[in-house]
């Protein structure tokens, strides 16, 4: 199974679709959990998502704002979302009787 | 200070260096701030093989095997040149040549496959005894260089080991049998080399697993 950071890493680059990238990945992580997120954290992660066929990456495109650089894309494979869909439903079961988990309400489909 | 930065990532790979560093830029990192993300980066790379068993266990095998084998090594050099004063029986230094050679190549072979990308952890292992007992031998009648003749086959070994991970199932049960009938015939045996055994039925336990996947 997934670890937190790594469920992190896949769903936020599942959100960001073909725009996955190191920065903005980063970037999401950020505002999105408001907690630091350093580039060694990041990129060990996708490093092991990847040898893990989780993840693919591929180099992008260079711009100017990046200093001529180019980016490392990131895409989330077939794998990677059935290993995040598993954490997540782990996750929702394990919360089903927690007094935070919002219950919806009856009648709901 | 962006050259030290850019110093730094040349530890990355090439390409994880450049995305790395058009990252920091696109966030506007400062030069201080953009160190420590690299540096940070690569130390945690360099962990990162720690997380699994692997090289703890090649690292294990590492440094007690080279002790042994630098003891291996001088016995077999001294040997050699008694054979030539009727020394020991010539059969017995062949068998000794060939344990040697076996219990090297082997030992080699688990440590390069298990280690990878700890390599230079486990030769920095390898060459810290090797060179403390050259630089201390004292022997008129030896090179100082003669405990060192494991080298070559633990060498070849470990490259090997790192191409190939796994032994063909025939050819590991036949090299683990072998050097244990050597072991059991050599004279010269003593008790606290059969650990040099362990690396030929790892390698005969990791063929047989690689085996049972493909059936």
């Amino acid at each position: 199974m997934l670890g937190e950071f790594e469920y992190i890493l896949v769903t936020v680059a599942a959100g960001l679709g073909e725009n996955a990238y190191g920065a903005v990945i980063r970037e999401e992580i950020e505002k999105n959990m408001c907690r630091k997120c350093s580039i060694g954290a990041l990129y060990t992660t996708i490093e092991r998502l990847e040898t893990k066929g989780l993840l693919k990456t591929r180099m992008g495109e260079a711009t100017a704002q990046r200093g001529g650089r180019a980016k490392r894309m990131v895409r989330v494979t077939a794998k990677g979302e059935q290993a995040a869909r598993e954490f997540y439903e782990a996750m929702m079961r394990v919360s089903r009787n927690a007094s935070w988990a919002v219950k919806e309400p009856e009648g709901t489909s | 200070m962006n050259w030290i930065v850019e110093m730094a990532a040349s530890f990355l790979r090439p390409d994880e260096g450049e995305a790395v560093l058009g990252d920091l830029a696109e966030s506007g990192e400062g030069p201080w701030k953009a160190l420590c993300a690299v540096a940070g980066l690569v130390t945690r790379q360099q962990l990162e093989p720690w997380r699994s068993w692997r090289p703890w266990v090649a690292s294990s095998v590492a440094l007690p095997a080279s002790l042994l084998l630098l003891g291996v090594s001088f016995g077999l050099s001294v040997d050699s040149v008694n054979l030539l004063h009727d020394g020991p029986v010539r059969g017995t230094v062949v068998c000794e040549a060939l344990l040697m050679l076996a219990w090297a190549w082997m030992g080699g072979f688990m440590v390069g496959s298990l280690s990878r990308r700890t390599r230079w952890i486990s030769a920095v292992l390898c060459a810290v005894p090797c060179l403390s007992c050259v630089l201390r031998f004292h022997d008129s009648s030896l090179s100082r260089f003669c405990v060192l003749l494991f080298l070559v086959p633990g060498v070849v070994g470990s490259v090997q080991g790192m191409r190939h991970v796994r032994l063909n199932f025939t050819m590991a049960v036949v090299l683990a049998t072998a050097v244990s009938g050597l072991m059991l015939a050599w004279s010269g045996m003593y008790a606290w080399y059969w650990p040099l055994l362990l690396p030929a039925w790892f390698l005969v336990a990791t063929a047989n697993r690689s085996r049972g996947l493909v059936a």
